[in-house]
Protein backbone atom coordinates (compact mmCIF):
# COMPACT_ATOMS: atom_id res chain seq x y z
CA UNK A 1 0.00 0.00 0.00
CA UNK A 2 1.55 3.47 -1.37
CA UNK A 3 0.56 6.61 0.87
CA UNK A 4 -2.00 7.85 -2.12
CA UNK A 5 -4.05 5.02 -1.06
CA UNK A 6 -3.58 4.76 2.45
CA UNK A 7 -5.01 8.20 2.37
CA UNK A 8 -7.84 7.20 -0.19
CA UNK A 9 -9.09 4.58 1.90
CA UNK A 10 -8.78 6.47 5.33
CA UNK A 11 -10.58 9.15 4.38
CA UNK A 12 -13.59 6.91 2.86
CA UNK A 13 -13.34 4.49 5.79
CA UNK A 14 -11.28 5.25 8.90
CA UNK A 15 -12.69 2.80 11.40
CA UNK A 16 -11.81 -0.21 8.74
CA UNK A 17 -8.55 -1.64 10.33
CA UNK A 18 -6.78 -3.75 7.79
CA UNK A 19 -3.33 -5.19 8.17
CA UNK A 20 -2.33 -3.65 5.08
CA UNK A 21 -2.91 0.13 6.64
CA UNK A 22 -1.36 -1.41 9.81
CA UNK A 23 2.00 -1.99 8.25
CA UNK A 24 1.56 1.21 6.34
CA UNK A 25 1.33 3.49 9.21
CA UNK A 26 4.36 2.13 10.98
CA UNK A 27 6.42 2.82 7.90
CA UNK A 28 5.45 5.88 7.19
CA UNK A 29 5.56 9.14 9.79
CA UNK A 30 3.33 11.29 7.52
CA UNK A 31 1.07 8.93 7.18
CA UNK A 32 0.67 8.00 11.23
CA UNK A 33 0.23 11.46 11.62
CA UNK A 34 -2.86 11.85 9.84
CA UNK A 35 -4.08 8.45 10.72
CA UNK A 36 -4.03 9.93 14.72
CA UNK A 37 -5.71 13.45 12.92
CA UNK A 38 -8.48 11.05 11.52
CA UNK A 39 -8.81 9.40 14.84
CA UNK A 40 -9.57 12.40 16.57
CA UNK A 41 -11.78 13.81 13.86
CA UNK A 42 -13.85 11.36 13.58
CA UNK A 43 -14.12 11.31 17.50
CA UNK A 44 -15.72 14.58 16.93
CA UNK A 45 -17.77 13.88 14.14
CA UNK A 46 -19.27 11.00 15.66
CA UNK A 47 -20.31 12.86 19.13
CA UNK A 48 -21.86 16.07 17.12
CA UNK A 49 -24.18 13.36 15.21
CA UNK A 50 -25.53 11.95 18.37
CA UNK A 51 -28.45 14.35 18.70
CA UNK A 52 -30.45 13.68 21.90
CA UNK A 53 -33.31 11.63 21.31
CA UNK A 54 -36.44 12.23 22.61
CA UNK A 55 -37.60 10.71 25.91
CA UNK A 56 -39.52 7.47 25.63
CA UNK A 57 -39.40 7.45 21.53
CA UNK A 58 -39.39 3.75 21.27
CA UNK A 59 -42.80 3.29 23.43
CA UNK A 60 -44.37 5.65 21.19
CA UNK A 61 -43.54 4.16 18.36
CA UNK A 62 -45.08 0.75 19.77
CA UNK A 63 -48.01 2.78 21.22
CA UNK A 64 -49.00 3.80 17.13
CA UNK A 65 -48.04 -0.54 16.24
CA UNK A 66 -50.78 -1.53 18.14
CA UNK A 67 -52.60 0.09 14.58
CA UNK A 68 -51.55 -2.62 12.61
CA UNK A 69 -52.19 -5.69 14.83
CA UNK A 70 -54.13 -8.34 13.01
CA UNK A 71 -57.89 -7.96 12.51
CA UNK A 72 -58.73 -11.71 14.50
CA UNK A 73 -58.82 -10.03 18.14
CA UNK A 74 -61.18 -7.15 16.56
CA UNK A 75 -64.76 -8.53 18.04
CA UNK A 76 -63.38 -8.75 21.50
CA UNK A 77 -61.40 -4.97 21.43
CA UNK A 78 -64.38 -4.17 19.72
CA UNK A 79 -66.58 -5.21 22.93
CA UNK A 80 -63.80 -3.62 25.06
CA UNK A 81 -62.83 -0.49 23.38
CA UNK A 82 -66.96 0.09 23.40
CA UNK A 83 -67.43 -0.43 26.81
CA UNK A 84 -64.06 2.33 27.03
CA UNK A 85 -65.88 4.59 24.93
CA UNK A 86 -68.94 4.92 27.11
CA UNK A 87 -66.38 5.50 29.77
CA UNK A 88 -64.56 8.35 28.14
CA UNK A 89 -67.77 9.89 27.20
CA UNK A 90 -68.43 9.94 30.59
CA UNK A 91 -65.34 11.46 31.67
CA UNK A 92 -65.90 14.31 28.97
CA UNK A 93 -68.80 15.55 30.48
CA UNK A 94 -67.12 15.44 33.64
CA UNK A 95 -68.32 13.10 35.78
CA UNK A 96 -70.35 9.96 35.81
CA UNK A 97 -74.05 10.07 35.79
CA UNK A 98 -75.69 11.09 39.30
CA UNK A 99 -73.45 13.18 39.80
CA UNK A 100 -73.84 16.71 40.79
CA UNK A 101 -71.69 18.23 37.80
CA UNK A 102 -73.13 16.49 35.26
CA UNK A 103 -76.14 18.42 34.36
CA UNK A 104 -74.33 21.51 33.90
CA UNK A 105 -72.91 22.54 30.44
CA UNK A 106 -70.00 21.48 28.85
CA UNK A 107 -68.57 24.62 28.84
CA UNK A 108 -67.86 25.01 32.43
CA UNK A 109 -66.36 21.62 32.32
CA UNK A 110 -62.37 21.63 32.61
CA UNK A 111 -60.59 21.75 28.34
CA UNK A 112 -58.32 20.01 29.82
CA UNK A 113 -60.36 16.86 30.89
CA UNK A 114 -62.10 17.03 27.45
CA UNK A 115 -59.06 16.90 25.63
CA UNK A 116 -57.89 14.29 28.12
CA UNK A 117 -60.58 11.91 27.38
CA UNK A 118 -60.61 12.67 23.51
CA UNK A 119 -56.45 11.23 23.98
CA UNK A 120 -57.80 7.90 25.82
CA UNK A 121 -60.69 7.52 23.35
CA UNK A 122 -58.43 7.94 20.31
CA UNK A 123 -55.59 5.74 21.76
CA UNK A 124 -57.67 2.95 22.72
CA UNK A 125 -60.30 3.34 20.25
CA UNK A 126 -59.29 4.82 16.85
CA UNK A 127 -56.84 1.78 16.09
CA UNK A 128 -59.34 -0.87 16.19
CA UNK A 129 -61.85 1.51 13.91
CA UNK A 130 -59.00 2.16 11.12
CA UNK A 131 -58.33 -1.40 11.08
CA UNK A 132 -62.02 -2.07 10.30
CA UNK A 133 -61.85 0.49 7.83
CA UNK A 134 -65.27 1.38 8.49
CA UNK A 135 -66.91 4.73 6.87
CA UNK A 136 -69.22 7.61 8.41
CA UNK A 137 -71.42 9.94 6.17
CA UNK A 138 -69.38 12.64 4.39
CA UNK A 139 -72.44 15.09 4.47
CA UNK A 140 -72.60 15.14 8.04
CA UNK A 141 -68.90 15.89 8.41
CA UNK A 142 -69.13 18.84 5.79
CA UNK A 143 -71.58 20.10 8.07
CA UNK A 144 -70.07 19.98 11.06
CA UNK A 145 -67.10 21.90 9.56
CA UNK A 146 -69.40 24.00 7.89
CA UNK A 147 -70.98 25.36 10.92
CA UNK A 148 -67.48 24.91 12.81
CA UNK A 149 -66.15 27.41 10.36
CA UNK A 150 -63.60 24.88 8.75
CA UNK A 151 -62.69 23.25 5.74
CA UNK A 152 -60.72 20.50 4.84
CA UNK A 153 -58.30 21.44 2.23
CA UNK A 154 -58.68 20.16 -1.27
CA UNK A 155 -55.09 18.72 -1.29
CA UNK A 156 -52.22 17.72 1.00
CA UNK A 157 -53.96 15.80 3.54
CA UNK A 158 -56.16 12.37 2.82
CA UNK A 159 -59.07 11.05 4.78
CA UNK A 160 -58.28 7.79 6.84
CA UNK A 161 -61.57 7.41 8.84
CA UNK A 162 -65.16 9.10 9.40
CA UNK A 163 -67.18 7.85 11.78
CA UNK A 164 -69.63 9.32 14.78
CA UNK A 165 -67.63 10.45 17.95
CA UNK A 166 -69.54 8.98 21.25
CA UNK A 167 -66.93 11.12 23.45
CA UNK A 168 -68.97 14.36 22.84
CA UNK A 169 -71.98 14.35 24.17
CA UNK A 170 -75.92 14.08 22.32
CA UNK A 171 -74.28 11.99 19.30
CA UNK A 172 -73.28 15.35 17.89
CA UNK A 173 -69.36 14.66 17.50
CA UNK A 174 -67.08 14.05 13.94
CA UNK A 175 -64.64 11.71 14.66
CA UNK A 176 -62.07 12.10 11.60
CA UNK A 177 -58.95 10.68 10.88
CA UNK A 178 -56.36 12.69 8.83
CA UNK A 179 -53.35 11.80 6.77
CA UNK A 180 -51.15 14.58 6.30
CA UNK A 181 -47.50 15.16 5.13
CA UNK A 182 -46.28 15.76 8.17
CA UNK A 183 -48.48 12.48 9.93
CA UNK A 184 -51.57 11.30 11.32
CA UNK A 185 -53.59 13.79 13.24
CA UNK A 186 -57.58 12.85 14.63
CA UNK A 187 -60.08 15.59 14.42
CA UNK A 188 -62.97 15.52 16.70
CA UNK A 189 -65.67 18.17 15.54
CA UNK A 190 -68.18 19.36 18.51
CA UNK A 191 -70.88 21.18 17.00
CA UNK A 192 -72.71 22.93 19.52
CA UNK A 193 -70.03 22.30 22.27
CA UNK A 194 -68.60 25.78 23.31
CA UNK A 195 -65.23 25.44 25.13
CA UNK A 196 -63.95 28.20 27.02
CA UNK A 197 -60.82 28.58 25.92
CA UNK A 198 -57.94 27.30 23.31
CA UNK A 199 -55.54 24.89 25.30
CA UNK A 200 -52.85 22.73 24.55
CA UNK A 201 -53.34 19.22 26.91
CA UNK A 202 -50.36 16.77 27.10
CA UNK A 203 -51.34 13.70 27.95
CA UNK A 204 -50.16 9.96 27.73
CA UNK A 205 -47.33 10.03 25.09
CA UNK A 206 -50.27 12.28 22.70
CA UNK A 207 -50.87 16.26 22.56
CA UNK A 208 -53.99 17.76 22.02
CA UNK A 209 -55.13 20.85 21.04
CA UNK A 210 -59.16 21.98 22.07
CA UNK A 211 -60.05 25.04 20.53
CA UNK A 212 -63.55 26.67 20.76
CA UNK A 213 -64.65 27.50 16.80
CA UNK A 214 -67.48 29.54 15.15
CA UNK A 215 -70.85 27.82 16.65
CA UNK A 216 -68.97 24.82 18.79
CA UNK A 217 -65.91 23.32 19.23
CA UNK A 218 -62.83 21.02 17.71
CA UNK A 219 -60.08 19.10 19.23
CA UNK A 220 -57.08 18.34 17.47
CA UNK A 221 -54.94 15.20 18.38
CA UNK A 222 -51.64 13.97 17.30
CA UNK A 223 -48.25 12.72 18.81
CA UNK A 224 -46.53 15.68 17.34
CA UNK A 225 -47.69 19.63 18.27
CA UNK A 226 -46.16 20.39 14.71
CA UNK A 227 -48.37 18.21 12.61
CA UNK A 228 -51.09 19.24 14.81
CA UNK A 229 -50.28 22.86 13.74
CA UNK A 230 -49.55 22.45 10.27
CA UNK A 231 -53.34 20.63 9.72
CA UNK A 232 -55.07 23.31 11.69
CA UNK A 233 -53.99 26.38 9.42
CA UNK A 234 -55.13 23.86 6.85
CA UNK A 235 -58.36 23.85 8.41
CA UNK A 236 -58.72 27.44 8.73
CA UNK B 1 -47.93 -17.94 19.30
CA UNK B 2 -46.24 -16.70 16.07
CA UNK B 3 -47.49 -13.13 16.11
CA UNK B 4 -46.08 -13.29 19.35
CA UNK B 5 -42.94 -14.14 18.95
CA UNK B 6 -42.33 -11.64 15.75
CA UNK B 7 -44.36 -8.96 17.40
CA UNK B 8 -41.78 -9.38 20.30
CA UNK B 9 -39.20 -9.51 17.93
CA UNK B 10 -40.32 -6.44 16.36
CA UNK B 11 -40.44 -4.86 19.80
CA UNK B 12 -36.75 -5.32 20.03
CA UNK B 13 -35.79 -3.72 16.65
CA UNK B 14 -38.14 -0.87 17.57
CA UNK B 15 -36.21 -0.16 21.46
CA UNK B 16 -32.47 -1.03 19.88
CA UNK B 17 -32.89 1.38 16.53
CA UNK B 18 -35.00 3.92 17.53
CA UNK B 19 -32.53 6.33 18.77
CA UNK B 20 -29.90 5.72 15.94
CA UNK B 21 -33.04 6.22 13.32
CA UNK B 22 -34.15 8.99 15.07
CA UNK B 23 -30.52 10.77 14.76
CA UNK B 24 -30.24 9.75 11.20
CA UNK B 25 -33.83 11.23 9.98
CA UNK B 26 -32.75 13.97 12.33
CA UNK B 27 -29.74 14.85 10.26
CA UNK B 28 -31.84 14.02 7.04
CA UNK B 29 -34.79 16.75 7.98
CA UNK B 30 -33.22 18.69 10.45
CA UNK B 31 -36.17 18.90 12.27
CA UNK B 32 -37.16 16.92 15.77
CA UNK B 33 -40.38 16.72 14.99
CA UNK B 34 -40.50 15.64 11.49
CA UNK B 35 -37.57 13.65 12.32
CA UNK B 36 -39.68 11.14 14.78
CA UNK B 37 -42.71 11.55 12.53
CA UNK B 38 -40.21 9.75 10.21
CA UNK B 39 -39.08 7.16 12.64
CA UNK B 40 -42.72 6.02 13.43
CA UNK B 41 -43.25 5.55 10.29
CA UNK B 42 -40.28 3.99 9.47
CA UNK B 43 -41.40 1.26 11.61
CA UNK B 44 -45.09 1.51 11.12
CA UNK B 45 -44.11 0.25 6.94
CA UNK B 46 -41.37 -1.83 8.67
CA UNK B 47 -44.22 -3.73 10.31
CA UNK B 48 -46.88 -3.86 7.10
CA UNK B 49 -43.93 -4.93 5.47
CA UNK B 50 -42.83 -7.49 8.09
CA UNK B 51 -42.84 -10.75 6.04
CA UNK B 52 -40.69 -9.74 3.51
CA UNK B 53 -37.62 -9.09 6.08
CA UNK B 54 -36.42 -12.85 5.47
CA UNK B 55 -32.63 -12.48 7.22
CA UNK B 56 -32.76 -10.43 10.84
CA UNK B 57 -29.13 -9.85 10.08
CA UNK B 58 -30.41 -7.41 7.27
CA UNK B 59 -33.18 -5.55 9.56
CA UNK B 60 -30.86 -2.62 10.36
CA UNK B 61 -30.10 -1.62 6.64
CA UNK B 62 -33.60 -2.49 6.14
CA UNK B 63 -34.97 -0.03 8.44
CA UNK B 64 -32.29 2.61 6.96
CA UNK B 65 -33.61 2.13 3.77
CA UNK B 66 -37.47 2.05 4.89
CA UNK B 67 -36.53 5.24 6.24
CA UNK B 68 -34.61 6.84 3.25
CA UNK B 69 -37.68 6.04 1.45
CA UNK B 70 -40.14 7.74 3.88
CA UNK B 71 -38.21 10.95 3.74
CA UNK B 72 -37.87 10.75 0.12
CA UNK B 73 -41.60 10.48 -0.37
CA UNK B 74 -42.15 13.55 2.25
CA UNK B 75 -39.93 15.55 -0.14
CA UNK B 76 -41.51 14.54 -3.11
CA UNK B 77 -44.77 15.80 -1.28
CA UNK B 78 -43.76 18.99 0.30
CA UNK B 79 -40.66 20.38 0.49
CA UNK B 80 -39.84 20.99 4.21
CA UNK B 81 -38.82 24.14 5.23
CA UNK B 82 -35.78 24.30 7.30
CA UNK B 83 -35.06 26.94 9.89
CA UNK B 84 -31.58 27.06 10.64
CA UNK B 85 -31.17 28.83 13.87
CA UNK B 86 -34.39 27.20 15.21
CA UNK B 87 -33.09 23.87 16.39
CA UNK B 88 -29.07 24.48 17.05
CA UNK B 89 -29.84 25.63 20.69
CA UNK B 90 -32.42 23.07 21.34
CA UNK B 91 -30.04 19.90 19.98
CA UNK B 92 -26.92 21.54 22.15
CA UNK B 93 -26.05 18.98 25.05
CA UNK B 94 -25.07 21.80 27.55
CA UNK B 95 -23.62 18.90 29.84
CA UNK B 96 -20.70 18.27 27.53
CA UNK B 97 -17.41 19.96 27.98
CA UNK B 98 -16.63 19.84 23.92
CA UNK B 99 -19.94 21.95 23.45
CA UNK B 100 -18.46 24.94 20.89
CA UNK B 101 -16.34 22.35 19.03
CA UNK B 102 -19.86 19.90 18.70
CA UNK B 103 -21.51 23.48 17.66
CA UNK B 104 -18.93 23.84 15.01
CA UNK B 105 -18.82 20.13 13.89
CA UNK B 106 -22.70 20.59 13.49
CA UNK B 107 -22.60 23.82 11.60
CA UNK B 108 -20.24 22.19 9.67
CA UNK B 109 -22.30 18.92 8.83
CA UNK B 110 -25.41 21.19 8.12
CA UNK B 111 -23.61 22.97 5.09
CA UNK B 112 -22.79 19.38 3.84
CA UNK B 113 -23.98 18.96 0.41
CA UNK B 114 -26.97 16.12 1.24
CA UNK B 115 -24.95 13.83 -1.40
CA UNK B 116 -22.14 13.99 1.27
CA UNK B 117 -23.98 13.64 4.20
CA UNK B 118 -26.11 11.01 3.42
CA UNK B 119 -23.31 8.45 3.06
CA UNK B 120 -21.33 9.87 5.73
CA UNK B 121 -24.26 9.94 8.43
CA UNK B 122 -25.25 5.95 7.35
CA UNK B 123 -21.37 5.32 8.61
CA UNK B 124 -20.74 7.36 11.16
CA UNK B 125 -24.21 6.82 12.99
CA UNK B 126 -25.30 3.50 11.31
CA UNK B 127 -21.36 1.79 11.06
CA UNK B 128 -21.94 0.71 7.41
CA UNK B 129 -19.53 -0.38 5.73
CA UNK B 130 -18.98 1.16 1.93
CA UNK B 131 -20.55 -1.67 0.20
CA UNK B 132 -23.49 -1.71 2.38
CA UNK B 133 -23.90 2.07 1.74
CA UNK B 134 -23.63 1.19 -2.06
CA UNK B 135 -26.17 -1.33 -1.78
CA UNK B 136 -28.80 1.14 0.21
CA UNK B 137 -27.85 4.04 -1.85
CA UNK B 138 -27.77 2.17 -5.17
CA UNK B 139 -24.85 3.37 -6.58
CA UNK B 140 -21.35 1.91 -6.88
CA UNK B 141 -19.29 0.93 -4.34
CA UNK B 142 -16.40 3.33 -5.90
CA UNK B 143 -18.66 6.10 -5.69
CA UNK B 144 -19.33 6.26 -1.96
CA UNK B 145 -16.11 6.05 -1.29
CA UNK B 146 -15.43 9.31 -3.36
CA UNK B 147 -18.42 10.93 -1.49
CA UNK B 148 -17.03 9.83 2.03
CA UNK B 149 -13.54 11.40 1.22
CA UNK B 150 -14.58 14.68 -0.23
CA UNK B 151 -17.74 14.59 2.73
CA UNK B 152 -14.47 14.42 5.20
CA UNK B 153 -11.80 17.18 3.06
CA UNK B 154 -15.16 19.06 2.60
CA UNK B 155 -15.66 19.67 6.72
CA UNK B 156 -11.84 19.66 7.26
CA UNK B 157 -11.88 22.94 4.79
CA UNK B 158 -15.02 24.59 7.05
CA UNK B 159 -13.89 27.56 8.71
CA UNK B 160 -14.36 27.19 12.36
CA UNK B 161 -13.10 23.37 12.37
CA UNK B 162 -10.09 23.39 14.51
CA UNK B 163 -9.14 19.91 12.38
CA UNK B 164 -9.21 22.24 8.86
CA UNK B 165 -6.91 25.25 10.58
CA UNK B 166 -4.32 22.28 11.11
CA UNK B 167 -5.07 20.72 7.68
CA UNK B 168 -4.40 24.44 6.34
CA UNK B 169 -1.36 24.97 8.43
CA UNK B 170 0.23 21.93 6.89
Amino acid sequence: MNCFEFRRKILASPRERTREREQHVRACAACEDLANEVERFEAGLHDAALVPVPDALAARVLLRHKVHQPARFGVLALAASLVLAVGVALQFYGGFPGEENQAAPAATRSEHQAAAAAISYVLDYEPQLLAENRAGDPGEMRQALVQLGLRLPADGVTVRYLGKCPVVPDGTGEHIVLKTALGQVTLILAPGRSFASREVVAYRDRTAIISPARAGGYILISDSQKTIRHLEKMLM
Amino acid sequence: MLFDSEKSKFETLVKAYSPELYRYAYWQCRDRFLAEDLVQETFARAWQAWDKLRDDKAAKSWLYTILRNEHARLFERKRVEIDDGQELNDIVDTASSSVYDQLEMRDALKALPASYREPLLLQVLGGFSCAEIAGMMEISEGAVMTRLTRARLALRKMPGLNAGRRMKAR
